[in-house]
């Protein structure tokens, strides 16, 4: 068989050598019997004519010839597809039509499809990828649905759980790299010894982490990705052993990771041991998470999910029998959950790319029929030819043959028109914020959208050339006799035409209903008011570098000096610290103990998010205050503790009576009262996981000195426009310590806008694939009602020379169309409601069937409808009687 | 010695592999060959050699080279691959059996019935 397929590809690849050869090869033949007959006495003229009789028609053997190499199906095809060529070239009109339908609907589904998969399809690149696992804590109850692991965990596990092969931990970070003066930050992860050992990639040169590297005494060394060791040690072959300064600190180069090495979506560059010291291992930190460390594991050949989950599960409650918090622990409803990476890792953009990837099939479905519809009433046109064609013995796979080169010609060409439009979608992916999407740095244009695209092309014409072979074969007799009276076409072929419309009203319908319910969600989320007014605050994050400021003292020192610098900026109203602004995409929550406050029984503790602020940072945010007053720059100075309560905060903890003056200890247990902290004043309550989030988590905000973080937001309100601020923010924090910068610098309405492309990203392409949808569809209905008026030329003639009055003609169009649209919009209302059931997981406020969305649906429909048949019928009622009976 | 015998159905490919089999020919060399091995009791019909030897290659069981004829023209020339040797063997083991089976068959006398 192999043998067969390369001997047939040789001829074809070097087709003129082939036929050069045969040639040669037949003649030298002729020849040699030419002159042996010579030799035998008969003359050469004689000689020569003998001989090409005896040997028959050299064109005859040839073809035989060819067709024992297998040559001759594909001399047959290409000659069918020159001619399906030359038809498709004489209707420039319809082949553009065509050719940009196919583009446009494939072209949507190769740029959804390249970034599903990139994001769902294609496993993690390490091998065995389906057997890697992650496990988080989860304390529902609480209101932390996932709080990653604890260092306690780790070592409580490893080595325990039968289920895994080997389990370990990693926590992402950034760190300053470099000597003093030529400093860069970089992301960086920290891992467990036995990291790349579970994801079973290591580093190609030196090597992986010990076990004695994981104290602080011991952890100065580093593997570096393979790009790294590229752009900072020019692919150094002996940088093993070499130093490099990390956060001020020497570490020594242990191993270079393999090319494209990468976790998840994690651009780190560097990797380091996750040093530890004992007491951070203790029981007592077993649910001190925080979401900061997350766990791998590899689970073994032959062991499932569930048994990893009940070895979990059983270990879990075995531990938890001596620990004192248990009660509170069990209250919140805390469970250890096992779950596949990859599907964990993308989960949360998991129903909006499907629902986007249901949304341009319904697209290629539209395209489809629409051009099916097109294809059939060209068709119609040649179906006499056809019907001839038969009766004189063509064969019908001859036929089948010639439709399918035909339909697939258009799609293969318009796929490759696609492949161009699929380019520049996954551009505008990007732009629409696809790369940060979890893996969609991996989104990428390759051999296997191709491939995809050259399936689809494929499938696209098969089932194009369906409707047509259906009408050329329905009864062979039956289309020569209608088309040759020519007066009406077959009933059962007009039929399947305005089906298809319906078919085609319906499922724009349904995109455009679909597309409706991600507007509006989209419209309520951004109507949610955010809890301080956002317009005119600029903010920029500012870590300061562990040595420098080692004590809470030194980090209060600065942020009191970039207050006050910012304060005396010109245009600059008022400026604050906070550790974690909203939106900034961390939502990390801890506890707080209320003085005096008995949970009911079962009530779990609850995590609220806690904030440390300096400066005027209330003011300059946009808080409103409810009750009392802000905390002000002193409050970290001052030895009475103080803090701010949100109004859910209030709400929950003091429901009738006024928080002012009450008191509160951070953490999960009451302490000493000199601990304690005031409450002092209480700020309506602000989104911070994003506008949309509606747990009423409750929010304490303590003065910095109290909650003190390296990593730091500036917030500052200004009266000019931010643009202007942007470069004396910079300034200002180089001024007050040179080695410093400030990063990450965002208006609070662009962190706003950016907290919603999740829902503005994917109502936009569906509004995109709606525009093309509507497109479609009218040409779809006016080619069916501009086709049924041309055929009925004659009929609308005779009626009119009996006296027909023209606007009778046009109604009768026009009620054909109108019903078209009912059945259209009947159908497609249906799909709304299960389209709606469907997205109701990405819906915000909006019932599944929207009476509003449906309405502007319906409105749409109409009116691009109405436009599509107004045409077709004015022309019907302005057919002449005279000529349309004398063109017949 | 009478008119040459037209082949029998079915025998060209195997009388083809075995004039290949004895030495490297060109498709003039194939017809001349087997006229001789057989006495010149057998003709092949010129216009069905090529396409068997093109069939033949595509199969495999045949390779063809350029080369020089003996009157020093440049010609195309068959030899035998691995997979042609195989089916040469099945195919003259198959043949000999057919022919003792007939033979006995026609040889029958009404006694031994």
């Amino acid at each position: 068989m192999l043998a067969r397929i390369r001997s047939l590809l040789r001829a074809l690849v070097s087709r003129r050598d082939f036929e050069a050869g045969m040639t040669e090869e037949l003649r030298f033949h002729i020849e040699q019997y030419t002159d042996e007959l010579v030799r035998s006495g008969i003359p050469p003229e004689e000689a020569r004519r003998r001989a090409r009789m005896d040997f028959g028609r050299v064109d005859t053997v040839k073809g035989d010839c060819r067709e024992a190499r297998g040559l001759m199906l594909f001399d047959e095809l290409s000659r069918e597809f020159r001619y399906a060529a030359r038809l498709l070239r004489k209707t420039p009109g319809f082949t553009t039509t065509a050719l940009l339908t196919v583009a446009l609907c494939l072209g949507a589904n190769l740029t959804i499809f390249a970034v599903i998969d990139s994001i769902l399809l294609r496993p993690l690149p390490f091998p065995d990828a389906q057997r890697l696992v992650t496990l988080y804590n989860t304390y529902p109850k609480a209101g932390v649905e996932r709080d990653g692991s604890s260092l306690t965990n780790y070592y409580e596990r490893r080595g325990r759980t039968p289920a895994f092969s080997s389990l370990s931990i990693y926590r992402f970070g950034t760190a300053i790299v470099g000597e003093p003066g030529s400093t860069e930050r970089e992301q960086t992860t920290h891992v467990s010894p036995d990291f790349f050992t579970t994801l079973g990639v290591g580093p190609f040169m030196g090597r992986g982490f010990t076990e004695q590297e994981t104290t602080y005494q011991t952890n100065a060394v580093a593997i570096l990705t393979y790009d790294y060791w590229r752009q900072h040690f020019n692919a150094d072959p002996h940088v093993i052993g070499r130093q490099i300064r990390v956060d001020d600190l020497p570490k020594t180069v242990i191993g270079v990771l393999p090319p494209g090495f990468h976790l998840l979506s994690s651009q780190a560059q560097l990797y380091f041991p996750l040093a530890s010291r004992p007491e951070d291992r203790a029981p007592r930190r077993r649910h001190a998470g925080g979401n900061v460390i997350q766990m791998i594991a590899r689970l073994k050949p032959g062991a499932t999910l569930d048994r990893a989950q009940s070895q979990i599960d059983a270990q879990n409650a075995s531990l938890e029998t001596d620990d004192p918090q248990a009660k509170m622990i069990a209250d919140a409803g805390f469970r250890t959950i096992v779950t596949p990476l990859h599907a964990d890792h993308v989960a949360a953009v998991r129903p909006t790319l499907l629902l986007l990837q249901a949304g341009v099939l319904v697209l290629l479905l539209i395209g489809t029929v629409n051009l099916a519809n097109l294809l059939l009433i060209r068709a119609n046109g040649r179906a006499k030819e056809i019907a001839v064609r038969q009766a004189l013995g063509a064969s019908r796979t001859h036929l089948v043959r010639e439709v399918l080169v035909e339909t697939t010609q258009i799609t293969l060409f318009g796929g490759l028109i696609g492949l161009a439009v699929a380019a520049g979608g996954i551009r505008l992916l990007t732009v629409l914020g696809a790369d940060r999407l979890p893996l969609g740095a991996q989104i990428a244009f390759d051999a296997r959208l191709a491939l995809a695209a050259l399936l689809a092309a494929i499938a696209m014409g098969i089932a194009l050339a369906m409707p047509i072979i259906w009408l050329h074969f329905r009864g062979s007799g039956n289309a020569l006799r209608s088309e040759t009276r020519s007066a009406t076409t077959g009933r059962a072929a007009q039929t399947l035409k305005q089906g298809f419309v319906v078919a085609q009203i319906a499922l724009a319908f349904v995109l455009l209903a679909g597309a409706g319910l991600l507007g509006l969600s989209l419209k309520r989320a951004m109507a949610i008011y955010p809890g301080f007014e956002a317009d005119h605050v600029l903010t920029g994050q500012v870590s300061m570098i562990g040595k420098k400021y080692p004590a809470a003292s030194a980090g209060l020192a600065f942020t009191d000096r970039l207050v006050d610098e910012l304060d005396r900026q010109p245009g600059v109203l008022s400026a604050g610290v906070v550790n974690n602004v909203p939106f900034s995409g961390r939502s990390g929550k801890s506890a707080a103990t209320v003085k005096g406050y008995v949970r009911r029984p079962g009530e779990p503790l609850l995590g609220h998010y806690s904030y440390g602020v300096g400066g005027d940072y209330f003011r300059a945010m946009g808080f409103h205050l409810r009750a009392g007053r802000f905390l002000k720059a002193a409050d970290s100075r001052r030895p009475e503790r103080v803090c701010v309560v949100d109004e859910d905060f209030a709400r929950h903890y003091w429901p009738h009576t006024s928080p002012l003056g009450h008191q509160l200890f951070q953490g999960s247990e009451p302490g000493p009262d000199t601990e304690a902290f005031t409450v002092v004043g209480v700020v309506d309550s602000i989104k911070q996981a994003g506008l949309t989030d509606e747990t009423a988590q409750g929010a304490v905000y303590y003065p910095y000195i109290y909650r003190p973080e390296s990593d730091i937001f500036v917030v500052t309100r200004t009266s000019i426009p931010l643009e202007s601020l942007r470069l004396t923010l910079q300034r200002v924090v180089r001024q007050v310590d040179p080695e410093l910068s400030a990063n990450d610098i965002q208006s609070m309405g662009d962190r706003i806008a950016d907290s919603l492309v999740s829902r503005r990203s994917p109502a936009l392409l569906a509004g995109l694939f709606c525009g093309i949808a509507l497109l479609l569809t009218g040409i779809g209905t006016y080619g069916v009602l501009s086709y049924a008026v041309a055929q009925r030329g004659r009929e609308i003639g005779v009626r009119m020379a009996l006296g027909a009055q023209p606007s009778q003609i046009r109604t009768q169009f026009l009620t054909l169309a109108l019903r078209l649209f009912i059945g259209g919009t009947a159908l497609g209302s249906v799909g709304d409601w299960l389209t709606g059931k469907a997205m109701q997981s990405v819906l915000f406020h909006v019932p599944a069937l929207s009476i509003f969305a449906l309405g502007c649906a319906a409105g749409i429909m109409a009116l691009i409808s109405l436009v599509a048949c107004l045409l077709p019928a004015n022309r019907a009622a302005r057919i002449s009687p005279m000529q349309a009976l004398a063109e017949q | 010695m009478g008119k040459p015998a037209e082949i029998l159905p079915g025998t060209l490919d195997m009388l083809i592999l075995k004039a290949v089999s004895l030495e490297p020919l060109h498709g003039y060399g194939v017809l001349l060959r087997i006229r001789q091995i057989s006495g010149d009791a057998l003709e092949i019909p010129q216009g069905s050699l090529y396409p068997a030897l093109y069939r033949l290659e595509h199969q495999g069981l045949l390779a063809a080279e350029w080369g020089q004829s003996e009157n020093n023209r440049r010609a195309k020339y068959y030899t035998l691959t691995g997979a042609g040797r195989r089916r040469l063997r099945e195919e003259t083991a198959g043949w000999n059996r057919l022919v003792s089976a007939i033979a006995a068959a026609l040889n029958t006398t009404s006694e031994e019935v």
